[in-house]
């Protein structure tokens, strides 16, 4: 879909570009086009899908943007979900914003959720409990690895007898309350399936934690560090043999590969490939890993639209 | 002597010009593109699942409404008939006849739910409230599967149409573009509206 502007600047500039040089030979034209259809294929790579939405930046796990909830009881509600986080290693965030800029909550929610990175990565334990106060609308978002406990149904018999009488009588803040605690009671309960898997997820969250602040060595680096050597060392037994012949001709080959690492590193690949650590979640800010208390940020946890929504 | 070392020396850099053109990252798209339209249809498998419970459920409070029904159970009949596996994502009417007949019922399921304004009780019963929910959060995994699925397709066909991996893929891969979910039917981008 971001390809159409694209090809129509194409148009639009190849056709200037002509204009201007009448004397174009047909061949040089082809190049100069070839040319230009090289740039915009790059270009239209580099245009991920538009993020249409803007979100709040992810600053605790209380965000009220809306801003709804007195100091006092977000800090309470703070403390509660951070409680939760640090004894079942779920995460749960509560979430109001100003506007859903004219989408649906459900599919807003969604990806708030993957923008954030609620929840683990691989284990996908993350729920949203998401307000959109001028648009009188509510939704529970929930990540596929705790759907078993709170299903698409429990979420909307939580919507409809805690949160709403609540918000229908003008008490925001203590409909919130009311949701987190239902949500909180459900996702303590055992289930012993999701815990392996969310016990493993804690693990991998707090190994690439440490390595992260630790300064790793990524995969990538290495193989180009051994391809480097491999020319150089090379080049020298060359250069011993034969004399100066060759003398710095290895150059260009030494930035491609410099360019390489660097391209390899910025897109993700190789080493952490794809975790959305952009997040947030800084290394040093908890110090005890995922399940350590305070703020940890989100874990790069995904969401598939589960959940459910309503209005009041 | 000399040669054999030069063409030593060149290897990895052969290696290397390959993978920058897309030997193995036209593979990775497509495997991702297969990965993400298996998401797709396990969604819509769940959905099918919900459906027979849902049917029996309303037929309590609702047994007059038998064409509604048996539309539905036509629908949901003729919709897991029509699979598609991985390898034939690239093939178009394959995927046209696949989008049709879920679209079909999805149009039935939502006359389905419209039923059950007309019936207090059905609105009351606990069972349908619950079939209810999990129908909307289905409907709701099936659009962002889809927008997935999308995406992926997305990034596979424009890396095989793209330079320099375009090459790759018609000299080595042979690769065709994969279809993409389309809104064929004017009312199939809306799910059945669920209310509360």
């Amino acid at each position: 879909m971001s390809s159409l502007p694209v090809m129509r600047a194409h148009a639009g500039i190849s056709g200037g570009w002509r204009g201007a040089r009448p004397t174009e030979t047909p061949a040089f034209a082809g190049v100069t086009e070839w040319l230009w259809g090289l740039a915009l294929a790059l270009l239209t790579l580099l245009a991920s899908p538009a993020q249409a939405l803007i979100f709040p930046a992810f600053t605790g796990l209380v965000v009220d943007q809306a801003n709804i909830l007195p100091a006092d009881r977000k800090a309470a509600l703070e403390q509660k979900l951070e409680a939760f986080q640090q004894k079942t290693g779920r995460q749960l965030v509560v979430a109001t914003v100003n506007s859903l800029e004219g989408d649906d909550i459900q599919d807003y929610g969604y990806q708030l959720g993957r923008s954030w990175g609620v929840g683990l990565k691989g284990a996908n334990n993350g729920t949203i409990l998401l307000i959109a106060p001028n648009e009188r609308k509510m939704g529970i978002e929930t990540g596929p690895g705790i759907q078993g406990l709170l299903t698409d149904a429990y979420t909307g018999v939580i919507i409809n007898s805690k949160i709403r009488p609540a918000f229908k009588a003008g008490d925001l803040p203590g409909g919130i309350d009311a949701g987190v605690d239902a949500i909180i009671e459900i996702l303590s309960m055992p289930d012993d399936q999701a815990h392996a898997k969310e016990a493993a997820a804690v693990a991998a969250w707090d190994k690439q934690n440490k390595r992260s602040s630790g300064g790793g060595v990524p995969g990538a680096l290495i193989f180009w560090l051994i391809v480097i050597a491999w020319v150089v060392f090379a080049g020298f037994l060359r250069r011993a043999r034969h004399g100066q012949r060759y003398g710095g001709s290895n150059w260009p080959i030494w930035l491609w590969a410099a360019d390489s690492i660097i391209n390899s590193r910025s897109s993700g690949s190789g080493w952490g490939g794809g975790s959305s650590w952009s997040s947030g979640g800084s290394s040093d800010s908890s110090g005890g890993g995922w399940m350590g208390g305070g703020f940890t940020g989100g874990g790069g946890g995904s969401f598939d639209g589960g959940g459910s929504s309503g209005s009041w | 002597m000399m040669l054999r070392r030069r063409l030593t020396l060149a290897a990895p850099f052969a290696a290397l010009a390959l993978a920058g053109c897309g030997v193995n990252a036209i593979p990775t798209a497509e495997e991702n593109a297969k990965a993400k339209w298996a998401d797709v249809q396990n969604q819509y498998q769940r959905r099918a699942d919900l459906i027979p419970n849902l049917v029996s459920t309303v037929k309590g409070y609702a047994a007059h409404e038998q064409s509604t029904l048996t539309a539905v159970v036509d629908a949901r009949a003729k919709a897991t008939q029509v699979t598609v596996t991985g390898d034939d994502i690239s093939n178009p009417d394959k995927m046209k006849q696949f989008q049709d007949a879920q679209n079909q019922l999805t149009g039935a399921l939502g006359k389905l739910l419209a039923v059950n304004e007309a019936y207090p009780d059905l609105k009351a019963d606990q069972n349908f409230l619950a079939l209810q929910s999990q129908l909307e959060g289905t409907e709701n995994r099936i659009a962002v599967a889809r927008s997935d699925y999308n995406a992926a397709v997305q990034a596979y066909n424009t890396r095989i149409r793209t330079f320099p991996d375009s090459i790759t893929a018609k000299v080595v891969y042979g690769a065709k573009p994969i279809t993409p979910f389309t809104a064929t039917s004017p009312n199939a981008e809306t799910a059945p509206t669920v209310k509360f």
